[in-house]
């Protein structure tokens, strides 16, 4: 260690040498190829709906986690920017008439933009006074948004949502025949477009909390008095996470836009949304961005089954008012999951995985 | 942080007050400036209606605000104790119009219904609040982050057991006649409920402030809001007067839930989630902590509420959510709030 003159550079040196040999880089690399070889070797549509999904609410997840775990501010306003970046994709084909490619990179643009703009504004009005002005405030301006969706009905067509076609190879009809045995269809590439997506943003995630506003957002929220004393500006950091998360939030929701042509206001604006991303994050692990991906496909993974799962249990029971609304109610149980999460859980998945690992490393180098 | 000992109640001296009373002007001309668009009466019916509705979000946000400023915690389950008071009140009219006694009922027996509903909604309330700082507030204590995850979370499992227990529609609350309908004075037509609300909320404003002024116990929760651990050290058991204020707050919102159930005459289990955005508007503008704030931010968000809503109804939250952005503005902490 020739050129290492400080513990910190050793210390550093000695991880990037090791990166490529730890699961930290395994792990990823080989979801990734199981995600891209999935279609292929399992062609079921719902199969295909759900990785999707899974993918899209991922980055959601990971990029709330930034705000979240990442900063301590918490944003109730995710699930809107979500929706306004899923409304911009929407909105621009629907109303355009004739869906052009160009009108994808013009959504996600258009996205960033609005978004940005908003988050900048609520977090430069509310952050200035305290961090839990924020949550408040988001809280409003999320309901107001929720309003907005239903109410400006010239613009969004209001509670009935926005259908609309994509363009060319991303169109549900477009078909381009069969290969190596499997359909090859506009979902098929729209799911390969949100792969791309996804994985280049939650790249972006990851290399955005690894960067030196990383981890002075980390110290921050760790300790903001110390922070502010070695003379980090922790309103602008505040400022830039918060713009930074929900500028990742509406491009997820530019994707799912995408995958569903479909939007309205209760599934992309409502309170659901956000308290699904809100679950999400707490059972992958706050603060540790590939707690996303945990949360997410449990998440998903139980939506999709827990109600047939639910009904069928309550089929069997003899005939009960209370039982039946019990389990058409699945909200009520994911309602008390998260604050039994809370309580008991607070690491998440992925926080415990890190700190059983961090223990047996910390146990082997005690050894030798 | 220390909470530094002037609160803003007791006045401020020289420069300070005349950019009060510049204040005060500005506020009186905004109030006034719907009169610019709408006649007198519409005027006075609209101010009327608003201010009835702030009464209402006062009787949530007073409760919210004590609790934020005494136990620094922020409970967004309030809105919950408002949905579950309005339901409560709902199962005792609906209980006692099975008997007949509420639709054609004289004036006496229709007073005692009310009243019988309303405290129904305050024991309700008050048990709700028990079991929620007992089950769950009280293991986050000092950790705003966890607060607000798990207090949404609570109202979440609260709002889904309504939709459990009563069913997930709207529901039509039964109302006694002698309730229902309208004095007209001079045109200016005034709903007979909103009289009553507005006299509520003024009564437990009145009372709020009687007893933090004036007892024993509003002293200590006064102390407390100043500093804690201090009224700990004189021996105060300071766990029990969180649950005692936890209660008294979650009554009072389920109290001003069965209001505005009976005031609408129709209750939905999403009812909460709406309010608790009007109270949390409300606490910011007045200041969290402050008792006097939250009822003067409830009467300007009522009032600003209902002309706007006349006026353009679709912007109607939007304007709160520009005072509120405004106040963060020019009085970061509040009406009436101090530093955090």
């Amino acid at each position: 260690m020739a050129n290492a003159s400080t513990p910190v550079q050793a210390e550093r040196l000695a991880q990037a040498r090791g990166r490529y040999a730890r699961p930290s880089f395994a792990v990823p690399i080989l979801l990734l190829v199981a995600l891209a070889l999935g279609p292929v070797l399992m062609p079921s549509f719902r199969m295909m709906d759900m990785v999707a999904k899974v993918m899209i609410y991922a980055v959601a997840v990971a990029s709330f986690d930034i705000i979240l775990g990442y900063t301590g501010i918490i944003s109730f306003a995710h699930g809107m920017f979500f929706g306004l970046g899923a409304y911009c994709l929407a909105l621009i084909c629907h109303h355009s008439g004739a869906p052009q490619y160009y009108h994808l990179p013009l959504a996600a643009a258009l996205a960033v933009a609005i978004s940005a703009l908003i988050a900048v504004v609520i977090a430069v009005f509310s952050l200035r006074v305290k961090a839990i002005f924020f949550a408040m405030m988001t809280l409003a301006v999320a309901e107001f948004a929720h309003i907005l969706g239903y109410q400006w009905s010239s613009l969004t067509l209001g509670e009935d949502g926005v259908s609309f076609r994509l363009p060319g190879i991303l169109a549900a009809n477009w078909s381009g025949g069969s290969l190596l045995g499997v359909q090859v269809s506009g979902r098929l590439m729209a799911y390969y477009l949100i792969l791309i997506g996804a994985a280049l943003l939650f790249v972006g995630l990851v290399r955005f909390v690894r960067s030196p506003a990383g981890r002075v957002l980390k110290a921050i929220r760790e300790n903001e008095r110390r922070a502010l004393a070695l003379g980090f500006r922790v309103f602008h950091y505040r400022i830039l996470a918060t713009v930074f998360g929900s500028v990742v939030s509406s491009l997820a929701g530019v994707m799912f836009a995408m995958w569903l042509s479909y939007v309205n206001p209760d599934t992309v604006l409502g309170t659901p949304l956000m308290l699904n991303i809100l679950l999400m994050v707490i059972i992958g692990g706050l603060g540790t961005v590939y707690g996303g991906i945990v949360g997410a496909a449990f998440i998903t993974v139980t939506e999709t089954w827990l109600p047939d799962l639910l009904k069928a249990g309550v089929g069997m029971l003899p005939k009960a008012a209370m039982l039946v609304r019990l389990a058409d109610r699945w909200v009520l149980f994911f309602g008390l999951a998260y604050v039994l999460v809370v309580l008991f859980f607070p690491k998440g998945v992925m926080g415990s995985v890190r700190e059983a690992a961090e223990r047996r490393r910390l146990a082997r180098e005690k050894q030798s | 942080m220390f909470p530094t000992a002037a609160t803003a109640e007791r006045g401020q001296a020289g420069e300070s007050a005349r950019r009060n009373q510049v204040f005060w002007f500005c506020a009186a001309v905004v109030w006034l400036m719907p009169l610019m668009v709408v006649d007198l009466t519409t005027y006075l019916v609209l101010s009327v209606a608003g201010l009835a509705m702030g009464m209402l979000l006062f009787l949530t946000a007073s409760g919210l605000t004590v609790i934020f400023g005494l136990m620094d915690v922020l409970n967004l389950a309030h809105g919950a104790f408002f949905a579950w008071g309005a339901y409560a009140g709902f199962s005792v009219l609906g209980l006692l119009d099975g008997r007949g006694l509420v639709e054609n009922a004289g004036m006496g027996q229709s007073v005692l219904d009310v009243l019988l509903a309303l405290l129904a909604a305050l024991a309700m309330g008050g048990l709700l609040g028990w079991v929620l700082e007992r089950l769950i507030v009280r293991r986050v204590y000092g950790d705003h982050l966890k607060q607000i995850l798990i207090t949404m979370g609570a109202s979440m499992v609260l709002a889904e057991l309504i939709r459990v227990v009563w069913g997930p529609n709207q529901e039509a609350i039964p109302v006694p006649m002698t309730f229902q309908g309208s004095y007209d004075v001079l045109d200016v037509v005034v709903n007979k409920f909103r009289v009553v609300a507005i006299v509520a909320g003024c009564a437990v404003y009145a009372g709020i402030m009687a007893v933090m002024m004036k007892t024993k116990l509003g002293i200590i929760i006064r102390a407390g809001v100043e500093n804690r651990e201090v009224v700990q050290t004189l021996g105060y058991n300071i766990n029990r007067i969180f649950t005692g204020v936890f209660m008294a707050g979650a009554a009072l919102a389920a109290m001003g839930g069965s209001m505005w159930g009976m005031f609408r005459e129709q209750i939905t289990p999403a009812m909460g989630d709406e309010n608790l955005i009007f109270a949390l508007i409300v606490v910011i503008i007045g200041g969290m902590g402050s008792v006097t704030g939250s009822f003067l931010g409830a009467c300007m968000v009522g009032l600003a509420f209902n002309y706007v809503a006349f006026l353009m109804p679709k912007l109607a939250l939007g304007v709160n959510i520009l005072i509120m952005a405004v106040i963060l503005l020019i009085r970061p902490f509040g009406l009436l709030g101090r530093e955090l």
